[in-house]
C-alpha cells in the first residue's frame, strides 16, 4: 500500500517492546495496530510515535488488528501546551472512543488537521473543536436534525431540547432557543454569542454515543476550570 | 522457568538458561537471589513524603539534613530520581509521581499522588518545583496540570530545558527537539 497520512491517537504498551496504536488515517478512519519496538527505551520509532505528530504509515494484515511496516514523520509536531494540550488530548480521547475500527472518515481527519493548527491559539480553539466534533458526528450519522421530532420547522420563539431518540429537538421550558438552533443550522458558527449553544448541542448529540463513562479529559479540564475559579 | 518470565527482556530461552545455571551451578547464589527478592517485595514500600521506593517510611534523601527544602523536583518515577541524582547537581528534595497523567488510559490526578504534592507545597517550606515530568505529550499535560493547582500558592514553577545532547551533532537531532531547543536559546557570553 502507499503510505498513508496519519495521526497518533494513543498508544498503549503491548507484549515487551511494543505498542498498540490507535492511528487516525486519512482513508481508513479509525485504525488499530502493533508497532513492533515502538515500547523500546530511547528507540526513534518510540520518539516518533507521539501524539499530534503527522505520519506516514503503512500496515499489513487483514483482521480488527494491524501490523505496522512504516512510519514516518511528515512534519512538524504541533506545539501545544496547556489548555491547547489538554484539548488536543480531548480530540484525541472522543475519536478513540467513538469511531468504529476502519470506518472511513476523511472528513474526520481534515477537520482534526485543522484542529491542531488552531489549538496554540486561544481565540480559535473553540471553533475549530466544534468543527471536528460536528464532523464526527457525520461519519457516525448522527448529526442533529434541526426540526422538531415531526418534522416541522423551529419556532424562533420557543425553546427546545436536544432529544436523543429522534436526533430532532422537542419543546421544553428551559433550553435553547430556537432562533440560535436556526443560526447554528445555517452554519454561521463565527458569531461570538454561538459559541456556548454550539457547545451544548455537540455535547448533547455526542452524549448518547460515549455512554455513560466519563472523558478524563473533559473531567481534567473541568477540575482545572473550578481550581482557577476557587475563592 | 516460568516465574523467571515476568523479569522484562526475558523470554522462554532466556528462563531456561536462568534456571538451569542456577540449579546446576549456583545453587548458593540461586538462595541468596531467593531471600533477597522476597525481602525486598515485603519490605520496600513508598515514601511518606515523597513516595519513592524505600525500606524506611521516610526515605534517606527526605531525611537527610544537607538537602534544600526551598527545592522540589516532580519526578515521574524513582528510575527518573536516580538519573537526576546520578547526574549530580541538584540540592533539593523530590516527589515521585510513579506514572503521568493519561485521560486515554484513565488515570486522573488522585492516582499519581497529586494531592499529596499539593499538601506537600501547602505546608509552605518550597519555594520553586521543578517540573521534570517528561517531555512526552503526558509528561506535558502532568505539569501543566501541576502548574494550574499549584498557582495559588504562589511557588515558582520551572521546567526542564530542552536541548541537544552533549556530544550530539545538530543534523542528527530530530527536528522537534531543534525546534525547542532554538526557542529557549541562550545568551552566549564568552570571557
Amino acid at each position: 500500500m502507499a503510505p498513508e497520512p496519519a495521526f497518533l491517537l494513543h498508544r498503549r504498551p503491548y507484549r515487551e517492546t511494543s505498542a498498540l496504536v490507535d492511528l487516525l488515517t486519512l482513508d481508513h478512519g479509525r485504525v488499530r495496530a502493533v508497532a513492533h519496538g515502538g515500547q523500546r527505551p530511547g528507540s526513534k520509532s518510540r520518539q516518533r510515535l507521539q501524539p499530534f505528530t503527522p505520519l506516514f504509515v503503512t500496515w499489513q494484515g487483514s483482521r480488527d488488528l494491524k501490523r505496522l511496516t512504516l512510519m514516518e514523520s511528515r512534519g512538524q509536531t504541533a506545539l501545544l501546551a496547556g489548555e491547547g494540550l489538554l484539548c488536543g488530548l480531548y480530540a484525541n480521547e472522543i475519536a478513540t472512543r467513538l469511531l468504529p475500527l476502519e470506518l472511513p472518515a476523511s472528513d474526520v481527519f481534515a477537520f482534526y488537521t485543522a484542529l491542531l493548527e488552531a489549538l496554540p491559539a486561544p481565540a480559535e480553539r473553540a471553533l475549530a473543536l466544534r468543527r471536528y466534533e460536528w464532523a464526527l458526528l457525520e461519519a457516525l450519522e448522527a448529526t442533529p436534525q434541526f426540526t422538531t421530532p415531526e418534522g416541522s420547522v423551529l419556532d424562533p420563539q420557543l425553546r427546545y431540547r436536544f432529544d436523543a431518540a429522534t436526533r430532532a429537538f422537542s419543546p421544553a421550558e428551559r433550553g435553547l432557543d430556537g432562533r440560535t438552533l436556526r443560526y447554528i443550522e445555517q452554519g454561521d458558527w463565527q458569531h461570538e454569542g454561538l459559541a456556548n449553544a454550539l457547545k451544548a448541542v455537540m455535547r448533547a448529540a455526542l452524549a448518547p454515543h460515549l455512554g455513560s463513562t466519563v472523558l478524563r479529559s473533559r473531567e481534567l479540564m473541568l477540575d482545572l476550570a473550578r481550581r482557577r475559579h476557587r475563592p | 522457568m516460568d516465574a523467571f518470565r515476568v523479569l522484562p527482556g526475558v523470554g522462554p530461552k532466556t528462563a531456561q538458561r536462568m534456571a538451569m545455571h542456577l540449579l546446576e551451578r549456583e545453587r548458593p547464589g540461586g538462595q541468596r537471589l531467593a531471600a533477597v527478592i522476597q525481602q525486598a517485595i515485603e519490605e520496600v514500600g513508598y515514601c511518606q513524603r515523597c513516595r519513592t521506593l524505600t525500606e524506611a517510611d521516610i526515605c534517606m534523601l527526605c531525611e537527610s539534613l544537607r538537602r534544600d527544602d526551598a527545592l522540589l523536583c516532580v519526578v515521574e518515577s524513582p528510575a527518573d530520581q536516580l538519573a537526576i541524582e546520578e547526574a549530580g547537581g541538584f540540592k533539593g528534595r523530590y516527589f515521585v509521581l510513579h506514572g503521568h497523567l493519561s485521560p486515554l488510559d484513565g488515570i486522573g490526578p488522585e492516582s499519581i499522588g497529586l494531592d499529596l504534592l499539593e499538601a506537600r507545597v501547602a505546608e509552605g517550606l518550597v519555594e520553586e518545583v521543578v517540573l521534570a515530568t517528561n517531555p512526552t505529550i503526558e509528561g506535558e499535560a502532568t505539569a501543566h496540570y501541576i502548574a494550574s493547582q499549584l498557582a495559588e500558592y504562589g511557588v515558582k514553577l520551572s521546567r526542564l530545558a530542552y536541548g541537544v545532547p552533549m556530544g550530539g551533532e545538530l543534523e542528527y537531532v530530530d527536528g522537534g527537539t531543534l525546534s525547542r531547543a532554538f526557542n529557549g536559546r541562550l545568551p552566549f557570553a564568552s570571557e
